[in-house]
Parts: structure tokens; C-alpha cells; sequence
């Protein structure tokens, strides 16, 4: 028995045997073949972009009934490009004039489509780049494996663990399909593409390994625990034992959440309740109206800025945002650019200072405010994109009614500026502050006044109330998001939203932590924003709860001065029988 | 035959993916040559690569050059196919 570590993502455990798989970006074999051959060498690329070209076709009818329209039209553009005429007329081109083979005659093809894709200004086109390589990478695979006498992904069994060196976008639909129980790979981190992966299938994955699946082969038996990061080779008995009893109990209770997933949530009194979900790229999305969240409650547009050198411009921001809005009817909440302070930019903006406290320092709306040119395109690009969909802007961190002066003129003279430029936006899109500073919670009634909506950001909440740095382990002990300071700073806002008669909703970690849930309805709030992967979870929580019930113990709550009291009564809260009503469905 | 069109894409995300295919299909069910060009690159209005290629977005002006005995047919589908936006919705 042996263990790798790499950055553990996704859910839960896996057991299962290893299965290695050759992917894009490997070397494909390039030979020369004599002038007399290349009829039988076009003929064999032909025959295998017909063959590549059924699989495809058979697979896209196996999962058609179970799939959405963006996947369908995923397969459907693939299966275009695969019969693309011009693709076999320049390959069999390069197969007569180099005498090569037809797998190296794709590549060389593939290479030239990629370079000018490359240079496509359209950053939506371009990076179609990866699907072209991957729709030409099956008609290699299926070439290969008329060789080698198998295709690569043919034959997985179910609860196979994949070994990869990466993984590509498009093999999001691919894995889909087998089931398979977890993925190893050597690159990618905790956003890359194979942990989205990972986390809408609900299954675990190791990523960053750095060549450790060098040391894998197919057939090893591996235990995969995504929550801490480790693969278990050849586990002996006890540590197998010990792992397969974990994964059973998370199993029964996955199953258990599985069975409410499309049911409303809704209180044991009766009170609707709005779980939306937290995302942090476009490609979230789907999984999250998969797990039936309500909308976005919080799209976070950080990721657009980070791991380059230069900033995205507003074209490339609106076809962000338009794409986002076109796929959903539902509301989605965009955040402005909230950088600073633990989200560093790490290329571009050299003059940039670190400051010596950058939680307190110029980060978010301060450093948006500070350069407008920064602010404005993002602001631009998200009124162009408002007639796509359902748009509601928040401003991150506002502490200051001054500060909100300042956004309503930007937006104002941007109004002026697309009118002039005739440019359609929604004139109505509403604009909401996120509240996180203590300063913004205590006078959350007069931002109610002047915002359509307000969202409690917690984790920052939390942090400037009790003065903790959560990531010092010193300190974060005493980070406490049920400390009698938080729990009436949030009610001073659900208040102040009730007065006001605008929707109070919150977006940070508490939202979805299960053991605040109750004390959070109890509270009054209704809307609560979080990582989709919680939602069944926070769902059935509220499903199996007496709001009226809770209430007056809350109140209590409130004004208790002895801190073992206090702890009792939470405590209660959460004892409190949380049997679902059966007649609720 | 040959026949010119003139077309400026209306559709709010231009020749996107669902678009391209949908155009795609329809150019390949015809045997008239069809292509397809902006500004700067010509594309096989039969091949879903090389449309994807033109990248045009709202408000690009596209010149579709159609010869073949069913060009009349085919350049007023295509004509049909960009005025009705694809037929999606937006």
C-alpha cells in the first residue's frame, strides 16, 4: 500500500479499480507511407470519420432523452464538424502531398485550425478551439484503435476510476455516460475543468497530482477520498474496511437527499423559501439548475480576471454575460468585480500595492471606484448584456452612503452613454448591496431605502465583527457565525429589508451551513444563496422545519446573556423533530 | 445559376453554435456550391469549421455566393433562415 496527494475535489469516496486513458495532447504516431498507398490510406481516414462518426451518433441517441438542449447542441455542432467535408478534403490533401499518415494528417489539420482559431477576436469562437482538437482527437482514437484493436474509452465499467493527464471540456458528456467513480489527473486544480466535472457528477476527484499517476496502472485497486486530497493504492484490508464503511454512509445519505431534489422547499408551516445558487463560472450553471436551485444568487466575475495579464475589455465581458442570461430565465445575480484583499490579481496590474492589511485596504467597490476604468467596462458590458435575461447587478463591500453616490452617477452617465450610443439595456435593472462590513449592516435601513435589494455576505460579516482572520489558526476558533453579534446584525437587515419591502437575501458560507439554517428562518430570511452542492441538503433542512415553532426561542435567543443557556437553545433549535410532513410533496 | 446575397446577421448572438449548425445543415442539403464570406475570410457554407471560423457577430455583413441548379431554392432558405433568426428565441 502506497498514497499519492494532489487537491482533492468533488464529493465524498470512491472505491474502485484504476483505468488509464490516453488523451489529447499525447503524442499521436506520425510514418511515412509510399506514393502508391495513399488511396488506401484516405480511404482508411474516411472509414474512420464514418465509424467515429456512428459512435458519436449512437451515443448522441442514448443520452438524448436524459440530456438538455446545450448538451444536444453540443453533439450536435460536433457531429458537424466530424462530416465536415473540408476537414477530410485538406486531410486527405496533407496524406498525398506529405505522404504521411491519416492520423498525422488530422494533426497536422487540427494544428492549422487551431492556429487560426487562435487568432479569432471573438473569445467565445475562439475557444471552440478545444472541441474542434477533441471531435478530431475521436476520429484519431477510433484510428488508433483499428490498429490497436480497441478505442480508448470503450468497455469502462462502471466505478472505474479514470486516470488521465487532463481533461477537456467536452469530456463532460463522455464520462457522464459510464458513471465512472472518480477521476486522478496530473493537472488541474480546484477549478479546473475536471472539478466542475467532479462536482456536478457528485463523485470524487484528485487533481494536481504532478506525474504521481505515473505510478498507477489499470487494474490497481484504488480508494480515492476527495475531501482530503489522497489516493490509497493497494489499501490493505483494515484501511479498505474503514474506507468502505465511510462510503456507505455517505451513500445512504446522498440517496436520502437524491429523493427531494425536485420537490419545493417549503416549511412544515407552510413558507416558501428561495435556495439559489453560488457560482463562479459560466459553466456552473447547468449543475446548479440541475440541483434546482432558483436562480443565481451570486455569480461572482472575479475568475474573469484572474491567471492573466491583461483584464478582460467589455466586449469580451458582454458575451460572458449575454451567454449566461440567454440560457436561463431565471434571476441571476451578477457581482461587480470584488478583488482585493484574499483575491489577488496575479498578472496585469503591477501597480497594484499589497497592502499591509488588504481586507481593510482598497479592495472591491473602493478599488472599483478608485479606476473607473476598471468599473465602467464591467458596468457597460452588464447593461448590454441586461436584454439577454433576467439581471440584478450587487455592489460588493459598500460601507458608505458617499460610495453609493459615486455608483449612481457611474451608472447614470452610463445610461447616457449607450442611450447615445444606441445601444439597448434594460432601463430597469435592479441594483442591489452586498452587505458585509458592519458599518453597511447597522445602517442597512437607509441602503434598503436606495437599493432594490440587499444580500448578507457573511464570511467578510463575520470576520470584521468579531475581528478574526479566519485563515490565521490562531484565531479562527473564534469564528462563530452564531455569535449574538452576528445574529443581530442579520436581523437589523432582515428588518430593514421587511421595512423597506425590498428582498433580503444572503450569499456567503452561513447560507448554506445546515446548523444556521433555522435560526435563519426563524430570523425572517427567505432567500438564501449557496454552493449548488448544498441546496438538497439545506432544502430538506428547511422542508423539516416549524418556522412559527422556532420563533419565540430565537427571540429569546436574542436577549440571552449566559452563554451555556445560549448554546442550549441553539442546540434545541436543532433537535427540534425535523420529520418531514409527508402531505408536503 | 449563380446568385449574390447581401445579409447582416440580426440574430443578438450572431453565428454562435446553434446558429452555425443550423446553417450548416441547411447549405449541405443543397447541391449548389455555397460560400460564405466577411470581411476578411471566405468560408464552405457546407462546412461547420469554416463557418464557425467567420466568428460574425450581431450586425456583420455577410456576401453568399450561390451557383448550382438549386441555387435560386437554396439562397432564398438561407436568406429565410437568417431573417427568422435562427429561429430561436431571445
Amino acid at each position: 500500500m502506497f498514497t499519492l496527494h494532489g487537491t482533492g475535489v468533488g464529493f465524498g469516496i470512491a472505491i474502485g479499480t484504476a483505468r488509464l486513458i490516453r488523451r489529447l495532447g499525447q503524442e499521436v504516431p506520425e510514418y511515412s507511407i509510399q506514393n502508391e498507398q495513399a488511396d488506401a490510406e484516405i480511404k482508411r481516414l474516411t472509414k474512420g470519420i464514418h465509424t467515429a462518426t456512428e459512435c458519436l451518433k449512437a451515443y448522441y441517441e442514448d443520452i438524448r432523452r436524459e440530456s438538455t438542449d446545450e448538451v444536444h447542441a453540443i453533439l450536435d455542432a460536433h457531429l458537424l464538424m466530424m462530416q465536415d467535408p473540408v476537414l477530410l478534403e485538406q486531410s486527405a490533401l496533407i496524406i498525398r502531398e506529405r505522404l504521411v499518415n491519416a492520423e498525422f494528417a488530422l494533426q497536422v489539420h487540427c494544428n492549422d485550425l487551431q492556429e487560426i482559431f487562435q487568432n479569432i477576436d471573438d473569445p467565445y469562437m475562439r475557444s471552440k478551439s478545444d472541441e474542434i482538437s477533441q471531435v478530431i482527437g475521436r476520429i484519431q482514437d477510433e484510428l488508433l484503435g483499428q490498429r490497436a484493436g480497441h478505442s480508448s474509452l470503450e468497455g469502462i465499467q462502471e466505478g472505474e476510476i479514470i486516470v488521465t493527464h487532463d481533461l477537456m471540456p467536452a469530456d463532460t458528456i463522455e464520462f457522464k455516460k459510464y458513471r465512472v467513480g472518480a477521476f486522478l489527473t496530473n493537472l488541474g486544480g480546484p477549478i479546473s475543468h475536471t472539478a466542475i466535472l467532479a462536482r456536478s457528477m457528485r463523485i470524487p476527484a484528485i487533481v494536481g497530482l504532478h506525474e504521481g499517476i505515473r505510478y498507477l496502472k489499470s487494474g490497481d485497486t484504488l480508494v480515492v477520498d476527495g475531501k482530503r486530497g489522497v489516493v490509497l493504492v493497494d489499501p490493505d484490508t483494515a484501511a479498505l474496511d474503514v474506507y468502505e464503511r465511510r462510503a456507505a454512509k455517505i451513500q445512504r445519505a446522498k440517496k436520502e437527499l437524491e429523493s427531494i431534489k425536485y420537490k419545493p422547499a417549503i416549511s412544515l408551516d407552510g413558507q416558501t423559501v428561495q435556495l439559489n445558487a453560488n457560482i463562479e463560472f459560466a459553466e456552473e450553471l447547468s449543475q446548479s439548475l440541475a440541483s434546482s436551485a432558483s436562480g443565481i444568487g451570486l455569480y461572482r466575475t472575479e475568475s474573469l480576471y484572474m491567471n492573466r495579464q491583461e483584464f478582460p475589455d467589455e466586449q469580451e465581458q458582454f458575451e460572458v454575460y449575454s451567454a449566461l442570461l440567454y440560457s436561463t430565465k431565471l434571476p441571476i445575480t451578477i457581482r461587480t468585480l470584488d478583488l482585493g484583499a484574499d483575491k489577488q490579481v496575479d498578472g496585469g496590474r503591477k501597480n497594484m500595492s499589497l497592502a499591509t492589511n488588504p481586507a481593510l485596504g482598497r479592495r472591491a467597490i473602493r478599488l472599483c471606484l478608485h479606476d473607473l476604468t476598471l468599473f465602467k467596462p464591467q458596468l457597460r458590458a452588464l447593461f448590454r448584456a441586461s436584454v439577454h435575461g433576467n439581471l440584478k447587478i450587487m455592489i460588493p463591500m459598500i460601507s458608505d452612503q458617499a460610495e453609493l453616490d459615486q455608483v449612481f452617477i457611474v451608472l447614470n452617465e452610463i445610461r447616457q452613454e449607450l442611450t447615445q450610443e444606441n445601444l439597448p439595456f434594460k432601463p430597469d435593472i435592479p441594483v442591489g448591496g452586498m452587505i458585509e462590513v458592519p458599518a453597511a449592516a447597522v445602517t442597512a435601513d437607509i441602503f434598503a431605502k436606495r437599493l432594490d435589494f440587499l444580500s448578507i455576505g457573511t464570511n467578510d460579516l463575520i470576520q470584521y465583527t468579531l475581528a478574526i482572520d479566519r485563515i490565521d489558526d490562531e484565531v479562527n476558533y473564534l469564528y462563530d457565525p452564531l455569535h449574538p453579534a452576528i445574529l443581530r446584525l442579520i436581523k437589523l437587515v432582515i428588518d430593514a429589508g421587511k421595512n423597506a419591502d425590498i428582498p433580503i437575501s444572503m450569499c456567503g458560507e452561513m447560507a448554506g451551513d445546515v446548523e444556521c439554517t433555522r435560526i435563519l428562518l426563524a430570523l425572517g430570511l427567505r432567500e438564501f444563496s449557496m454552493d449548488s452542492a448544498v441546496i438538497s441538503e439545506i432544502k430538506q433542512r428547511v422542508r423539516g422545519t416549524d418556522i412559527n415553532e422556532i420563533e419565540q426561542i430565537v427571540i429569546d435567543l436574542l436577549s440571552s446573556n449566559d452563554p451555556d443557556h445560549y448554546r442550549g437553545l441553539i442546540e434545541r433549535i436543532n433537535r427540534l423533530s425535523n420529520n418531514e410532513n409527508p402531505s408536503i410533496t | 445559376m449563380r446568385l449574390e446575397l447581401d445579409i447582416q446577421i440580426i440574430n443578438k448572438l450572431g453565428l454562435h453554435t446553434r446558429a452555425a449548425a443550423k446553417l450548416v445543415k441547411l447549405c449541405s442539403q443543397f447541391d449548389s456550391s455555397i460560400e460564405i464570406s466577411n470581411h476578411k475570410r471566405r468560408a464552405n457554407g457546407k462546412s461547420m469549421m469554416s463557418v464557425m471560423m467567420l466568428a460574425a457577430s450581431q450586425g456583420t455583413k455577410l456576401k453568399i455566393v450561390v451557383e448550382g441548379k438549386d441555387a435560386g431554392e437554396a439562397s432564398r432558405q438561407i436568406s429565410d433562415l437568417f431573417e427568422s433568426r435562427f429561429e430561436e428565441s431571445e
